[in-house]
């Protein structure tokens, strides 16, 4: 049987309550200046905190890989062939796009329009989630050390993912558009309508304050309209797949189907700087600071 | 010794909460680990115990989540503290009384957490009490009834709270 004294000498139990005290008072009577400071003092907390974190996510991706390498094979060879299937398919509307995209160019230049451009992004790895049930979040592998700060846009290739709400030097917060605390601007891009984008308490993603005369409909796409937040205009939030509209209410709602399967996501990219133009001879392309 | 297993516990809560128990969530729902050792620590440590791992893994817990700060270092501060405090009034804990114990201080660190933030407007009281409170508390009891019955089979338990009590 093992044994461990858990007596604590008089002096320190004194100094201890004390602390304890303190503290509390703090919180109740300064709480914003208690929560910076205790932000402040979570750096090097949090950056220490980050090296277990990291070491079990690395175990974890490591199990992983095993599994879908070795484990999980079955069916692969039909996927494969759907997977063929679908090449040839968009091969073809690739070729379609890219008319379209030439068209576009020449059409924007002639209106003179400024291209927007995503000047700096950072590629970060998800190593965690929230540590409570409150809140949808993921944890990333990259922080302050990589210039990412709250309030930043994250994004996959396929569209948006969520906001950065907290930082330490090694991790950064992103709270996810299917939680019911963010709020983004969206914009339905066949009727141009504007409405903001919230998490429903479901998990679901939904559009509110559509217009009650807007046209919209079910398989319209949704957008970033860029007017507030990380994001510039464009990228992709979801598909609308559901239409509310309530008697006699003023605005109208949609359920939207996301774009990102946000419960899979593995590894996405922060904007840093969403809307500095881009350098002259460089229109159009986005940059992709790696820092892995 | 104490001041180690203190450090291991804190180091390891985090990703344990964040990597792990995602994986083993049930309708987005899993034990909250912190509280759970929060609670086993004061019930076998003491109050003081208690209270001060509890502002160390609500701390710690709270710079890898969404929430502020304050609501997770005072519920888990404060459960540490009626831990603690409920050791040294019970003459004898038993499983079931730990398993009643981490269930009525689970839901009141779930409510303490419901009256410090504000819900999104279409989530109330009941949505929270029917999708995380209580599942979680079930959650925490379960956890905390087999951690303490591991912790009665591998530790001197009588002789830790003979000690706390002291």
């Amino acid at each position: 049987m093992w044994m461990a004294s858990f007596r604590i000498p008089y002096n320190a139990r004194r100094l201890a309550l004390t602390v304890c005290v303190v503290l509390l008072l703090g919180f109740f009577l300064l709480p914003s200046q208690t929560q910076n400071l205790f932000q402040q003092l979570g750096g090097p907390v949090g950056w220490l905190l980050s090296w277990p974190l990291q070491g079990v996510a690395a175990i974890q991706d490591g199990i992983g890989d095993v599994w879908s390498r070795y484990v999980a094979l079955q069916g692969v060879e039909e996927e494969n062939r759907l997977l063929h299937r679908e090449i040839e398919h968009l091969k073809g509307q690739n070729n379609r796009l890219r008319e379209s995209a030439v068209a576009t160019d020449r059409l924007t230049a002639l209106l003179e329009f400024k291209t927007q451009a995503l000047s700096t992004m950072v590629a970060a790895q998800v190593i965690g989630r929230d540590t409570t049930n409150w809140y949808r979040t993921i944890v990333l592998n990259k922080g302050e050390s990589d210039g990412i700060q709250p309030e930043m846009g994250v994004i996959t290739p396929a569209g948006i993912v969520g906001r950065v709400v907290k930082t330490t030097p090694a991790t950064a917060i992103v709270l996810l558009v299917s939680d019911g605390n963010n709020a983004i601007a969206g914009l339905i891009q066949r009727t141009r309508d504007e409405g903001i984008v919230d998490g429903t308490a479901q998990g679901g993603v939904r559009l509110k304050y559509i217009p009650l005369l807007s046209t919209v409909r079910t398989g319209d796409r949704v957008v970033t309209s860029g007017l507030v937040g990380g994001f510039p205009r464009g990228l992709a939030i979801g598909t609308i797949s559901k239409i509310e509209k309530e008697e006699g209410a003023l605005f109208q709602s949609a359920e939207l189907t996301p774009e990102v399967d946000i419960s899979r996501v593995e590894e996405v990219l922060v904007i840093q700087s969403p809307y500095s133009p881009p350098p002259s001879g460089e229109a159009g392309t986005p940059g992709l600071k790696s820092k892995s | 010794m104490k001041a180690i297993l203190y450090t291991i516990l804190i180091l390891s809560v985090v990703p344990l909460q964040s990597i792990v128990l995602p994986h083993a969530s049930v309708w987005n729902v899993m034990p909250d680990m912190g509280l759970v050792a929060v609670c086993l620590v004061g019930l076998l440590a003491g109050e003081l115990d208690g209270v001060l791992m509890g502002l160390a893994v609500g701390w710690a817990m709270s710079l890898f989540s969404a929430g502020d700060a304050m609501t997770s270092i005072v519920t888990k501060g404060m459960a540490g503290l009626l831990a603690g405090l409920a050791g040294r009034q019970m003459a004898q804990i038993t499983p079931m009384v730990l398993v009643a114990g981490l269930f009525v201080v689970s839901c009141l660190a779930g409510l303490a957490t419901v009256g410090s933030v504000k819900l999104a407007e279409d989530r109330d009281m009941w949505w929270a009490l029917r999708t995380v409170i209580l599942p979680q508390a079930c959650f925490d009891a379960v956890a905390g009834g087999v951690l303490y019955w591991a912790a009665w089979n591998w530790f001197d338990v009588e002789r830790l709270l003979k000690e706390s009590r002291a």
